[in-house]
């Protein structure tokens, strides 16, 4: 990878704080997620999810990160992260259309009568789930689709049961205009 | 198109089967590297054990903070890549100062580590300790190598990236089995690294450099900014020819210093938060700020939205991370500063001088040499002053030496008085202000640039941090001649008491040993020096001697650095303190 010249715009960093969908491409060999996150708690960034996963290519990792902060302090981690050895690529993907899913897993009480269970039914189908076991103490049920979509999904849920729940962070894709569309399952963009 | 069949694999050449140990010392060989400085231990010594086989210089230190600021200087000195070697656990972690000490200043080096062996990895062992996931903040890059195989290419990788680019440390920590395991995998050509992360400038033309040349076309008081990007580049020579073609006058920074010889009818002159005030008025003044290779860091701008009030700000790096960093910028370039400047050279016109500009550059220099402490006339009433011996030093070797201060006082003292006329001549700790960096990083300048004579500048604070090196020095015969400034005080905590603190001097004053008996002891020639008609007389002792000396440099107490730009103040609003 080279350093692109660019020239850049002027201006201090702006200190709007929103949530950035971060996409590094980077070598997979032990290390390379300590050095990426121990770069962001430097610059006491609060990572509120971090998937890391295989690619299509060979001893590469894609990590998707959701954090919180000012867009100049970010760029300016983001142009950070580039430096490290073990990192190929990093996209901030806030600004661009994307696919963005969350896989979430939850246990629920199971329904008391099926006014409830279409409730609860009904919930998980607007986040994409799907109830995956049954049995007289407890339901287990997936939900996948956007964080905001899991998140009133659970809001949901919770006066209905919900007794435990893991979420898997988001991993996002950036998308061209052509697959805009291909929102299945409540995926955002942006 | 028809895909072409591929050819068929090659065999992977093979070498005759050696240990780990030597295939570390092969290919530091192959990198150039002929001097090392280390101290030994249990997980290491797989390497001590062939290091005679090899021509290694190796540097017995005493301590391996020594170790890793004496491979900086041979770094800095050289413009090549110091190494250091160390020992698992608490020999690896007292590299750990040296390591932050080059990554802040972009020094390359390339630190050598044992750990206990593989199998005993995680389980506490003696000794064991995760140096990689320590060092990873403060080096360019750390990795363990846990396959003898992959020796030769972790090495040859560890130096490609120490060097590339934004220099800067890397640690490489061998567990001991892998040191002891045969390996015959070769040394691998340039093109078998696989760095496909490692940042390297687009080389060439700079089709910024447009944009650059229409801003100076149109500035009337353009000044240059140069940092040590400029010496790391290379491009001292360039930046000269950019300056004359363009009549544009060039001011440094701590690390930038020697990018122009101060007695250049266009050097404006060291700027910061203790530089010169015609350099910081020139910055506050100019209509066009052109910074080379520096990072604008708090040491130069003070509070940034006062920074270069007038100024279109221009900032050229070779780190794209720099720009925008800390200041706003008018126009960001990410390019090698040498090819920068040879782009800009093409595209300038040869410019008139720029007799207003340079006048009122004339008149605060002559304003802020008189308030300076120096030339003042203080030290002519007895008084030893620290600018003094500075200058004498320098005028003493032609300021000709490699000078190495460290920090605080000495440092500033050093950056101000000394005079320098060269690059890589004047070593310090500039971002991670290390105290007890001198003596020791002057044993590594000293090896490296022999040609050169070698002074140390240092505190009486800094040098007892690091003072156990003297034996070093004595063992070795290196010839580094240490100008002790001895206030008995931490110069710049007793400073920044009076001053800001309300002259509440707690732990200011600072017992010392007696330094001539303590040489007398080590067996390097020392002497003392009290009232300024000394001076001249005890350098020119010093400067005689085959090895290494000292002078203890008794001081006023009370002296301190003037200007000063307060903590929280901008570079218009600096104390110019006492000019007697």
């Amino acid at each position: 990878m080279t350093a692109q010249r660019q020239t850049l715009p002027a201006g201090e960093a702006d200190a709007v704080q929103r949530r950035h969908v971060v996409s590094a491409l980077v070598v997979d060999r032990p290390g390379t997620l300590n050095r990426v996150s121990g770069l962001l708690r430097a610059r006491s960034f609060n990572i509120e999810s971090l998937t890391v996963g295989t690619t299509h290519e060979a001893g590469k990792s894609r990590m998707t990160i959701a954090i919180r902060g000012d867009d100049g302090h970010l760029r300016q981690v983001l142009a950070q992260l580039e430096r490290l050895i073990d990192v190929l690529e990093v996209t901030d993907l806030s600004t661009t259309p994307r696919l963005e899913l969350e896989l979430a897993l939850v246990e629920l009480a199971p329904p008391r009568g099926p006014a409830e269970e279409r409730t609860v039914r009904a919930a998980l189908e607007a986040a994409g789930g799907e109830v995956l076991f049954t049995d007289d103490a407890l339901w287990r049920a997936r939900l996948t689709a956007s964080p905001d979509k899991i998140d009133r999904a659970l809001e949901a849920l919770r006066g209905h049961g919900l007794r435990n729940l893991v979420r898997a962070g988001v991993v996002a894709l950036a998308t061209t205009s052509s697959t805009a569309q291909d929102s299945q399952n409540g995926a955002t963009q942006a | 198109m028809t895909a072409l069949p591929l050819p068929a694999p090659e065999p992977t050449p093979t070498v005759a089967p050696r240990i780990g140990a030597r295939a570390v010392c092969e290919a530091l060989v192959r990198e150039g590297v002929t001097t090392i400085f280390g101290y030994p231990g249990g997980t290491v010594l797989p390497i001590y054990d062939v290091l005679r086989e090899f021509p290694l210089r190796h540097i017995l230190v005493r301590h391996e903070q020594g170790g890793a600021h004496a491979a900086d200087g041979f770094s800095r000195a050289t413009r090549g890549v110091g190494v250091a070697i160390a020992t698992s656990g608490p020999g690896a972690i007292n590299l750990v100062t040296g390591l932050a000490t080059a990554m802040m200043d972009s020094v390359p080096m390339v630190a050598i580590t044992g750990n206990v062996s593989r199998a005993l990895l995680g389980k506490d062992a003696f000794q064991e300790t995760d140096i990689v996931g320590i060092a990873l903040p403060v080096t360019k890059y750390a990795t363990v190598v846990m396959d003898p195989d992959e020796v030769p290419l972790a090495v040859a990788e560890a130096f490609e990236i120490a060097r590339s680019g934004r220099p800067g440390p890397v640690l490489l920590d061998f567990p001991k089995d892998v040191l002891q395991a045969e390996t015959s995998a070769p040394h691998p050509e340039p093109y078998e690294l696989r760095l496909p992360g490692l940042l390297r400038p687009v080389r060439g033309d700079v089709p910024e450099a447009d944009d650059l040349a229409e801003m100076i076309a149109t500035a009337e008081r353009p000044l240059i900014l140069s940092g040590h990007g400029v010496q790391i580049a290379g491009a001292v020579g360039l930046l000269r020819e950019v300056a004359e073609r363009s009549e544009i006058p060039v001011a440094h920074t701590l690390l930038g210093i020697g990018n122009i010889d101060e007695t250049h009818r266009l050097s404006a002159g060291y700027a910061g938060m203790h530089g010169w005030m015609h350099a910081n008025k020139a910055i506050q003044q100019c209509d066009l700020l052109i910074g080379v290779g520096c990072r604008y860091d708090d040491r130069i701008t003070g509070k940034t939205s006062t920074f270069a009030p007038n100024a279109r700000i221009v900032h050229v790096d070779v780190d794209r991370s720099e720009i925008g960093k800390n200041v706003r910028t008018d126009l960001g370039i990410v390019a090698d500063a040498g090819d920068l400047l040879a782009a800009l050279l093409r595209r300038l016109p040869q410019y008139e001088p720029r007799g207003e500009w340079m006048a009122q550059l004339a008149a605060w220099r002559e304003v802020s040499g008189a308030r300076s402490w120096h030339g003042s006339g203080s030290w002519r009433d007895g008084r030893l002053s620290a600018d003094y011996v500075v200058d004498q030093i320098g005028e003493a070797t032609d300021h000709e030496a490699t000078l190495v201060s460290d920090v605080g006082q000495n440092q500033m003292w050093a950056a101000r008085y000394f005079g320098f006329r060269h690059p890589y001549r004047h070593l310090s700790s500039g971002g991670l202000g290390t105290m007890g960096y001198s003596v020791p990083a002057a044993m590594g300048a000293a090896l490296g640039a022999p040609e050169r004579e070698t002074w140390a500048i240092v505190g009486d604070g800094g040098f007892q941090m690091t003072m156990q090196e003297l034996a070093t020095l004595v063992q070795d015969q290196i010839p580094v001649r240490i100008a002790v400034l001895n206030n008995r005080r931490l110069g710049m905590i007793r400073q920044w008491q009076e001053i800001i603190y309300d002259e509440n001097y707690h732990s200011a004053e600072l017992l010392g040993p007696d330094l001539v008996r303590l040489c007398e002891a080590y067996g390097i020639p020392a002497w003392r020096a009290t009232r300024p008609d000394e001076v001249a007389a005890v350098i020119a002792e010093a400067r005689k001697a085959p090895g290494p000396a000292l002078i203890d440099f008794q001081l006023d107490e009370a002296q301190n650095v003037y200007p000063m730009m307060l903590p929280g103040k901008g570079l218009s609003d600096m104390v110019e303190g006492a000019s007697e």
